[in-house]
């Protein structure tokens, strides 16, 4: 038994007034002085040194039952306040990933370097209208070369058939020149001057022709690059873009549906860090509300303490008394107070401790420490509450 | 591609139908001559009965534009519809034609 030299030593205070028992020898109206001999019946000692007995083991059960309660409680109260403690690092680690989701989800990463969404979405919109605008551009300039080389191909037609009339010129004058020839030997040496010149001519006419003949095959190697180069250009003009052109309205809406669907997103993640924030606070505040248990520890020290000196009251009483009782007489156990007690207990465990306390203590299995053992048995095992 | 004018007092109206496209293209020529020769400076293009216009189409129709400025007139696409009113759209020509309802 726990007891820390507290309590007051009852055995040097004055004898507590005596009860006025019934005496036939004294008159009534006597009443005994403090420390003088009364006659009590060896029932009534006995009986009471039983409650006595009883009482203070009762006493000192009840102290180890609240030792054991408070020990169990705490560690119950630690356990959840660790565990606790867990929760609210995990919840506070989930909100900073979700915050940290909720940074990256409005923009995308591009050569490392963070870009908003809807700043995403209207460049790459402005980079098809570009390609659009492109597209329109190019459509025009083909069509414009189209129509150029179309008159060029009429004005080359012009210069094949210019080509023409002059080798029918050059024929012409070629038949010319050799009449001339004819009619100069025809007119002999006076015609030996003219026959130089229409030799001359002859000359020219076959320089001429060389001449035409040259430029044809130019003019032919032209007409055959123009032609190629319209076809070519009429494949390039012929290539319908339009389809790409519209393929901007699907874009457009995809990226439409994009940033709406991120921007959902975002709420929806802000919504999440705000409750896994308010869940840390909360078992935060939940963790300080586990205190209670050291205010509860304290209480039931105090009242431990308080039943220490009131079962050393009690001992040094029944020490007292046993001195002044005839050896022959022994303490009588209240057999009915004992089945109320510990009909009391709904406990089973609780109740075996009681009972090896109050019936056991002081037996031979006492002596061989059994109950020691027992009463150190530790029931905080998940907290198994038998009830019958 | 088809089409038909009709003079008004203010305008010249040439309605297009059927399909443009670059097969028109000598087609069109011709008919940016007849516009060129028209008195009226207001030369307008009803889209209404356009089924489809292909890039060549897109083409076409600014060169025609290019000629009516260079010869003191105003062209206007009017009453464009379904994919033509479409492509006119996504090529953003409003920025370039008068377009009209």
């Amino acid at each position: 038994m726990s007891f820390y030299g507290r309590a007051p030593r009852l055995e040097a205070g004055p004898e507590p007034e005596k009860p006025d028992l019934p005496d036939d020898d004294a008159p009534v109206h006597s009443l005994p002085e403090i420390g003088a001999k009364i006659p009590v019946t060896g029932e009534l000692l006995a009986t009471w040194m039983g409650y006595a007995d009883i009482q203070r083991r009762t006493l000192e059960a009840v102290q180890n039952e609240l030792t054991r309660t408070s020990s169990t409680v705490e560690d119950a109260t630690l356990d959840l306040s660790h565990r606790f403690r867990e929760l609210a690092e995990k919840a506070m680690q989930q909100s900073e990933r979700v915050e940290q989701i909720v940074g990256m989800a409005g923009s995308v990463s591009i050569d490392g370097e963070r870009v908003p969404m809807d700043q995403l979405v209207t460049g790459m919109q402005q980079m098809i209208a570009d390609m659009i605008s492109n597209i329109v551009t190019l459509s025009r300039h083909a069509m414009s070369m189209v129509y150029l080389l179309d008159d060029v191909q009429k004005d080359v037609a012009e210069l094949e058939k210019s080509i023409g009339d002059i080798d029918a010129i050059n024929r012409q004058t070629n038949f010319l020149a050799l009449n001339a020839t004819i009619e100069a030997s025809r007119a002999g040496e006076a015609g030996r001057t003219f026959a130089v010149v229409a030799q001359e001519v002859r000359h020219l006419s076959r320089n001429t022709g060389a001449l035409a003949d040259r430029m044809r095959s130019k003019v032919t190697a032209v007409v055959k690059g123009v032609r190629n180069g319209h076809d070519i250009l009429r494949q390039i003009a012929d290539t319908d873009m339009s389809p790409q052109m519209l393929a901007k309205e699907r874009v457009d809406k995809t990226m439409d549906s994009l940033v709406d669907q991120t921007n959902h997103f975002q709420a929806v993640l802000e919504t999440a860090a705000t409750v896994s924030s308010d869940m840390s606070a909360t078992i935060s505040r939940m963790v300080t509300g586990m205190q209670f248990q050291d205010l509860t520890k304290q209480r039931l020290e105090a009242i431990n303490d308080s039943l220490a000196i009131m079962a050393e009251g009690l001992n040094e009483l029944e020490n007292r008394t046993r001195v002044e009782m005839p050896a022959s007489l022994g303490p009588q156990v209240p057999q009915e107070w004992l089945d109320e007690l510990l009909g009391r207990f709904k406990l089973s465990e609780m109740r075996q401790r009681f009972v090896r306390r109050l019936l056991l203590e002081g037996t031979a299995l006492d002596e061989h420490g059994v109950l020691d053992v027992d009463a150190g048995q530790d029931d905080s095992s998940g907290g198994d509450i038998e009830l019958f | 591609m088809d089409y038909g004018i009709e003079d008004k007092e203010q305008e010249t109206l040439v309605r297009l139908r059927g399909r443009l496209t670059f097969n028109d293209h000598a087609k069109l020529r011709a008919l940016i001559r007849e516009m060129l020769q028209n008195k009226a400076k207001r030369q307008v293009l009803d889209l209404s009965t356009l089924e489809f216009v292909d890039s060549a189409g897109i083409g076409m129709l600014l060169i025609a534009r290019e000629e009516m400025a260079n010869a003191d007139k105003q062209l206007v696409l009017r009453s464009a519809a379904g994919q033509v009113k479409r492509v006119l759209t996504v090529a953003q020509l409003n920025k370039i034609v008068t377009i009209e309802d």
